[in-house]
């Protein structure tokens, strides 16, 4: 082949041929350069491929010698500090929360029962956990920190109507409640169902300052037994008298002896 | 990685299913949301007569999910360790097992 090549570049020869292609340009083994089974590639190829192969970069400075990058605090959304300012009111103003977890409702349901609660002053209000776990975390309220996962809601009111709100959930099977924070206290469901079956604040304190008294009162009368029973003996003893003298004179009674 | 809520189950073989936690514990995250995929309006559609109830607790109790099926079995999922979709693929599998089963043996009936 390269005879053939060299042959076609001599320029000498005929004067009218100055270059010529071979009429045959040899192919061994008949295959084409496009084949369906795996052919080596050309060794020139070959070492090409080798030489140009994708190395990683490798850093300079090994990752773990670095200084740890600090992470970059995220600025504060000025939506998430309206939500959050809403959320702290709610928590300030009123001395009843309640957290309930929120399953899908369908609409009329949600609007009803939002109106009934609005009949007993109590406010619904949806809640968003990224923005209530930082708050709650730094306010004296970290115990109510765990009940803030999935959806929920808070049932939030100025007055403490446990025995509606516990009648409008039961006609709602979509909303349970988890737990609740009356006056300070945190209560879990058994403790605001009990909290529903006290008697209200005015029997109570009726009843307690009946128990306080009940002792005392005990204790003067039996002070005042003596006395009294024998005004009353001497009293007696005095009507028989005036009784003896209107009367026959009749012997009087000797006057009994007190105790 | 699929949603949740994306998770389709047909309730029909079910009568009824409880989940039971204990809300101020730190492992009910993925009962209370299997709790909340299963309100779902199209789960709840496939089958209007299957009742859903939530016992609330304060016992330190696991997390439980009780499914009582029609045909009398009963299911018992503890999710204290498990994820959502896990026990919601776990419930679908069995509804869609024992549907097959209904199918064929009504079309058994009627041949």
């Amino acid at each position: 082949a390269p005879v053939a090549k060299m042959a076609a570049l001599r320029g000498g020869g005929a004067p009218w041929r100055r270059g010529w292609l071979p009429a045959l340009q040899l192919v061994r083994h008949g295959s084409k350069a496009v084949t369906r089974h795996w052919k080596a590639m050309h060794f020139q190829r070959q070492k090409l491929m080798a030489v140009t192969e994708y190395m990683a970069p490798r850093p300079a400075i090994p990752p773990c010698c670095l200084a740890p990058k600090k992470e970059k605090v995220e600025e504060d959304n000025g939506y998430a500090r309206l939500l959050r300012r809403q959320v702290e009111e709610a928590f300030r103003d009123n001395r009843m929360i309640a957290v309930c977890q929120y399953n899908s409702m369908p609409g009329e349901d949600m609007v009803l029962m939002r109106h009934y609660l609005r009949k007993h002053n109590i406010e619904v209000k949806f809640v968003l956990n990224e923005i209530i776990r930082p708050m709650l975390s730094q306010s004296k309220y970290k115990n109510l920190l765990p009940l803030f996962v999935a959806r929920n809601i808070l049932l939030v009111s100025p007055e403490t109507k446990v025995k509606e709100m516990l009648r409008v959930l039961k006609g709602v099977p979509q909303i349970n409640l988890l737990g609740a924070c009356i006056d300070n206290t945190i209560l879990s469901r058994q403790g605001v169902e009990n909290f529903a079956k006290l008697p209200s604040l005015e029997a109570a304190q009726g009843q307690t300052v009946g128990a306080l008294a009940l002792l005392p009162s005990q204790t003067s009368s039996l002070l005042q037994g003596g006395s009294a029973h024998l005004t009353a003996l001497l009293d007696e003893h005095i009507r028989r008298l005036q009784a003896g003298e209107t009367g026959s004179p009749d012997e009087s009674a000797p006057a009994q002896s007190s105790g | 990685k699929k949603m949740a809520s994306k998770i389709r189950v047909v309730l029909r073989p079910v009568k009824s299913i409880v989940v039971r936690f204990c809300p101020f514990e730190s492992n009910v995250e993925s009962t209370r949301k299997f709790l909340g995929c299963i309100n779902h309006k199209k789960i709840q559609a496939t089958n209007r007569n299957c009742e859903v109830t939530a016992d609330v607790r304060h016992d330190g109790s696991e997390p439980l999910v009780d499914v009582m099926f029609v045909d009398g079995d009963r299911l018992i999922m503890k999710g204290a360790n498990l994820t959502t979709i896990e026990m919601l693929t776990a419930l679908g599998s069995r509804c869609n097992a024992k549907d097959l089963k209904e199918e064929q043996k009504s079309k058994k009936k009627s041949t």
